[in-house]
């Protein structure tokens, strides 16, 4: 470890605490990212244990949901996942302006799919009178799984903004950026977990 | 050109970037050590994966688009 990345407290100390906790805070975070995991798994083998076991899908009445859009719009969310990942990368080698435009990319473009969603879902609910509540198995599943998504990636924003502001107030150095790691590791969790809601929605 | 066509070719444009980027970012951290490179390695993994399924549905090639579009 370099005089550089050495992790320091607000005394200009090196922070042991820090470095004896890292390690617990990464698997403690890991940790949560896995129980999120399972909390989606639940759901979406909800939705396909029920999907296979109608007549048919979608039921009577309802259309396929039109996958043109919803590829525009998750590419949005997956290259919020490349900036991101070059955000922290930047800021690994000490490149804190590049960083920070890579994190306000992020966070536009989170926003960018939130948006995309917000207006998929008004397309859905007055253009074909699609909900939550009235369009049985299917909005059900739909609404609260790409619902509940929306709400990470919700958070997710929120939490790169207090990144962004953090980082503009010298919070973070190059040798003490736990959280940055977490909002990455975050961040690339609900990507993935758009790849499958994707997948299992539009494509099969 | 209608909306269709102009997402469609978003989503084949910006799926190629991000999936050469998210495989690009792969490589340069393939030798990375760590348990967090090992989960950003396996994040990469899907993310490319996913690119290249929005690509994909971009073409036409999987997924459902309505006639016309």
């Amino acid at each position: 470890m370099t005089a550089a990345s050495l992790p320091l407290d607000a005394h200009g100390n090196v922070d042991q605490l820090y470095i004896e906790t890292r390690e617990l805070r990464l698997q403690g975070f890991l940790l949560f990212l896995v129980s999120d995991c399972v909390l989606f798994a639940s759901f979406i083998f909800a939705y396909l244990y029920l999907r296979n076991s109608g007549q048919g899908w979608p039921p009577p009445g309802i259309q396929r949901l039109d996958v043109a859009f919803a590829a525009w719009n998750s590419v949005v969310l997956f290259g919020s996942g490349a900036t991101m990942h070059y955000a922290l990368e930047n800021f690994k080698h000490g490149n804190f302006m590049r960083y920070m435009w890579f994190l306000l990319a992020t966070i536009v473009l989170g926003a960018g799919f939130l948006g995309g969603q917000a207006y998929e879902y008004t397309h859905l609910i007055y253009g074909e009178h699609v909900t939550w509540w009235g369009s049985g198995i299917f909005g059900a599943s739909f609404f609260t799984l790409t619902g509940m998504h929306g709400l990470h990636v919700f958070i997710g924003v929120c939490y790169l903004t207090v990144l962004v502001l953090q980082s503009a107030a010298g919070v973070y150095t190059r040798g003490k950026f736990f959280g940055i790691t977490a909002g990455t590791l975050y961040w690339h969790f609900v990507d993935v977990i758009w790849v499958v809601l994707f997948s299992i929605f539009y494509l099969i | 050109m209608n909306a269709a066509l102009i997402e469609r070719l978003g989503a084949v444009i910006a799926g190629i970037i991000v999936g050469v980027v998210a495989f690009y970012a792969l490589y340069k951290d393939w030798h990375a050590t760590g348990v967090e490179n090992q989960v950003f390695k396996l994040m990469l993994v899907l993310l490319g994966i996913g690119a290249i399924l929005a690509l994909l549905a971009g073409l036409n090639v999987i997924g459902f688009v309505p006639k016309g579009a």
